[in-house]
C-alpha cells in the first residue's frame, strides 16, 4: 500500500484517536466531562499552536480570539427572546436572528479572523519577544474593551442562557474540523514559507519570502481556530464572562502547548489531553473520593502545583515536549 | 556594463559607523571580492546592498534603478540573491523543503538538474533535516537555494568560513561556474590569498572604508596589498 502524504496520515491518525476517546466518553459517562473539556482545550491549543509552532513567536494574545469568537457566536444564539434584555446594545437586526450553533460558530470565527487581520497587520511587523509583548498588550486592550462594552457583552457580569449544545459529538466534530484546517495549512505553501522565516528571517527574505504577509495569513487562521474553541467553551458551559478568557486561560493553553510539543499539531492535542486529564483527576481528589478505608482527599491547590511541576519536568527533560517534535502517524 | 553601482554607502549601528562612503561596482559576469579583516564592514555592506539592513546614506543602483530602500524580499524578486554569513539554512526543515521555500515565491521549479550536477550530495540528503548536514554541505545548500532564484547578482558572505579546503574548492568552483554563465557575484572573503584566487576584481576594506582596489592580477603583484590588509604603513 502506498502511504498517504504525511499531513493526511497525521490527520487520519489523530481523527481516529479523537473518535476513540469520544467512544470512551460515551461508554463511561463518568469520563464524559473530561473528554469534552479536553476536546475543547485541544481546539484552543491547536489554534495557538498553528501560530506559535509555525512562526516561532509565542503568543500571549490568543485568549482574546477565544473571547471574540465566543461573544460573536453568542450574539446569534443566546437567551431565546431575552437577548436584548441582557444585551441592550445589540441592534434589532442581530437580535432578531437566531442561528443554529454551527453557523453561529462560523460567524464567531469570521469576526475573530477579521480582528486578527487588522491587529496582525500592525503587531506582526514586530519580531520575537517584542511581538509576544505586543500580543499581550492586545490581550489587555481587548479585555478592557469587552468589559466596558456593556450593551454588547453585559460588561463585567456573566452572560447566561446560551444553549448548552456542545456534547461529546459536537466537541469531537469541532476538534476534527480544526485538525483538518491546521494540517492543510501545515502542508501548504504559506505554511512552508512561514516556517522558513521562523528558521531564519534574513535568509528567507533573501529568498523572496514576504514574511509579514505569510505571518498574517498564519495569524488569521490560528485566530479563527482559537475562536471556535471559545465558541465551544461558551456553548458547553452555557455562560460566558470576560474573565474566563484572561490570564488563567492564556497560561493554561500555553502550558498545554509546551508540554505537548510546540512545533507540531500532535503536540498541541497531546498537551491538551494530558493536562486536562491530570487537572480533572486531581480536582476529583481535591473534592474527596470515598474508599472502603475512608475518604481519600488531597489539599486544594494541588492541581496548580502539579501543573507547574509537570511543566518544569518537561522543560528540563523534554524541551521539545512529550511528542518530541514529531507528528503522530499510523501510516508511516 | 555596471550591473550594480554603489555610491557613498554608509551604514551605522546607532552611534557606531560600520561603513563609510563605500563606492563599489559590479559588472555583468564578474566576481568581485570584498576583502578585509574582521570588523572592516564587509558584511554590513553586503547586508545593506541586499536590502536586509537600512543604509544611513548613499545610493545603490541595480541596472540603473535605485534600490537603496527596497526590502530584501523585493530585491530577491528583482534578481538579487543573498547567501548570508554563517550558512543560514532552515535547520529544522528538510533539504527538499529548504529548496522548495526558495522556489515558491515566483513559482520556480525546484529540482533544477544544474543544482544537482554542481552539488550531487544534496540529492542524497533530500529527506534529511538541513541542520544535520555538515558545514560544507550546508554551505552548498545555501548556495543552491540562492541559485534556484536564478539571480543576476548573487551576494555571498564568507562562503569559505569554517570549511575544509576540499569544500572550499567545491563551493568556489560553483561560484566560478555561475560567473561563466553570466551571473555577477559579490563575494565577501576574509582570506586575501583565497580572494586573489577567486575574484576578477578586489576591494580591500579596513575600518569601514575601501583602502585599495584593483584587478586581482595586479594586486597579486603589489607588495602594498598585503601591507594594506594588515594595516601597516605601506613598506617601501
Amino acid at each position: 500500500m502506498k502511504s498517504p502524504p504525511p499531513t493526511a496520515g497525521t490527520f487520519v491518525s489523530l481523527a481516529i484517536v479523537v473518535i476513540a476517546l469520544a467512544g470512551l466518553g460515551y461508554l463511561m459517562p463518568g469520563l464524559s466531562r473530561t473528554v469534552i473539556e479536553s476536546f475543547i482545550y485541544a481546539t484552543l491549543v491547536v489554534g495557538l499552536g498553528v501560530f506559535v509552532g509555525n512562526t516561532g513567536i509565542v503568543s500571549f494574545g490568543h485568549a482574546s480570539f477565544a473571547m471574540i469568537g465566543a461573544y460573536g457566536a453568542a450574539w446569534f444564539t443566546c437567551c431565546e427572546g431575552m437577548r436584548q434584555v441582557f444585551l441592550p446594545g445589540l441592534p434589532d437586526i442581530i437580535a432578531a436572528i437566531n442561528l443554529p450553533l454551527p453557523v453561529a460558530a462560523l460567524v464567531g470565527m469570521g469576526i475573530a479572523a477579521v480582528v486578527a487581520m487588522f491587529a496582525g497587520a500592525v503587531l506582526l511587523r514586530l519580531n520575537g519577544v517584542a511581538a509576544s509583548i505586543g500580543l499581550l498588550s492586545f490581550l489587555f486592550m481587548v479585555k478592557t474593551i469587552y468589559e466596558n462594552w456593556d450593551g454588547w457583552t453585559s460588561g463585567q457580569s456573566s452572560l447566561v442562557g446560551l444553549p448548552m449544545e456542545v456534547g461529546i459529538a459536537q466537541a469531537a466534530a469541532g476538534l476534527i474540523f480544526v485538525l483538518c484546517l491546521a494540517l492543510i495549512y501545515q502542508g501548504s505553501a504559506s505554511g512552508l514559507l512561514v516556517r522558513a522565516a521562523r528558521e531564519d528571517e534574513v535568509a528567507s527574505r533573501s529568498a523572496g519570502v514576504r514574511v509579514w504577509r505569510e505571518r498574517l495569513i498564519c495569524f488569521t487562521l490560528s485566530a479563527a481556530i482559537t475562536a471556535l474553541g471559545g465558541v465551544m467553551f461558551a456553548h458547553y458551559l452555557g455562560s460566558i464572562s470576560v474573565v474566563q478568557f484572561w490570564l488563567d486561560l492564556t497560561f493554561l493553553t500555553l502550558a498545554m502547548l509546551v508540554v505537548g510539543g510546540r512545533n507540531t499539531i500532535t503536540g498541541a492535542v497531546v498537551g491538551a489531553l494530558v493536562i486536562t486529564s491530570l487537572r480533572d483527576g486531581l480536582r476529583t481528589l481535591e473534592n474527596g473520593v470515598p474508599t472502603p478505608f475512608g475518604i481519600a482527599e488531597i489539599p486544594e491547590g494541588v492541581q496548580e502545583i502539579a501543573l507547574a511541576l509537570l511543566l518544569l519536568v518537561v522543560l528540563v527533560a523534554r524541551p521539545r515536549g512529550i511528542t518530541g517534535g514529531r507528528e503522530f502517524n499510523f501510516f508511516r | 556594463m555596471n550591473l550594480l553601482s554603489v555610491k557613498g554607502l554608509s551604514v551605522r549601528y546607532g552611534p557606531i559607523i560600520a561603513v563609510r562612503h563605500l563606492d563599489l561596482d559590479v559588472d555583468v559576469g564578474e566576481i568581485v571580492c570584498l576583502v578585509g579583516p574582521n570588523g572592516a564592514g564587509k558584511s554590513s555592506s553586503t547586508l545593506a546592498i541586499a536590502g536586509a539592513l537600512l543604509p544611513s546614506a548613499g545610493t545603490i543602483h541595480l541596472d540603473g534603478k535605485d534600490i537603496a530602500r527596497q526590502p530584501a524580499e523585493r530585491l530577491a524578486m528583482a534578481g538579487v540573491s543573498l547567501v548570508p554569513e554563517g550558512r543560514r539554512i532552515f535547520g529544522r526543515m528538510t533539504v527538499q523543503d529548504n529548496l522548495i521555500a526558495a522556489c515558491l515565491p515566483g513559482r520556480r521549479p525546484f529540482d533544477d538538474p544544474e543544482i544537482f550536477s554542481l552539488f550531487p550530495i544534496l540529492r542524497e540528503r533530500m529527506g534529511q533535516f538541513a541542520g544535520l548536514l555538515s558545514g560544507g554541505e550546508q554551505q552548498q545548500l545555501a548556495i543552491a537555494r540562492a541559485m534556484l532564484r536564478k539571480p543576476r547578482l548573487m551576494i555571498v558572505d564568507e562562503p569559505s568560513l569554517g570549511l575544509s579546503p576540499r569544500f572550499v574548492d567545491i563551493v568556489f568552483g560553483a561560484l566560478r561556474q555561475l560567473r561563466n554563465q553570466g551571473v555577477s557575484l559579490l563575494v565577501v572573503e576574509q582570506s586575501a590569498r583565497r580572494a586573489l584566487g577567486l575574484a576578477d576584481r578586489i576591494y580591500l576594506m579596513r575600518s569601514g572604508e575601501v583602502v585599495m582596489t584593483g584587478r586581482s592580477g595586479s594586486l597579486a603583484q603589489d607588495p602594498e596589498f598585503e601591507a594594506a590588509y594588515f594595516g601597516k604603513e605601506a613598506a617601501r
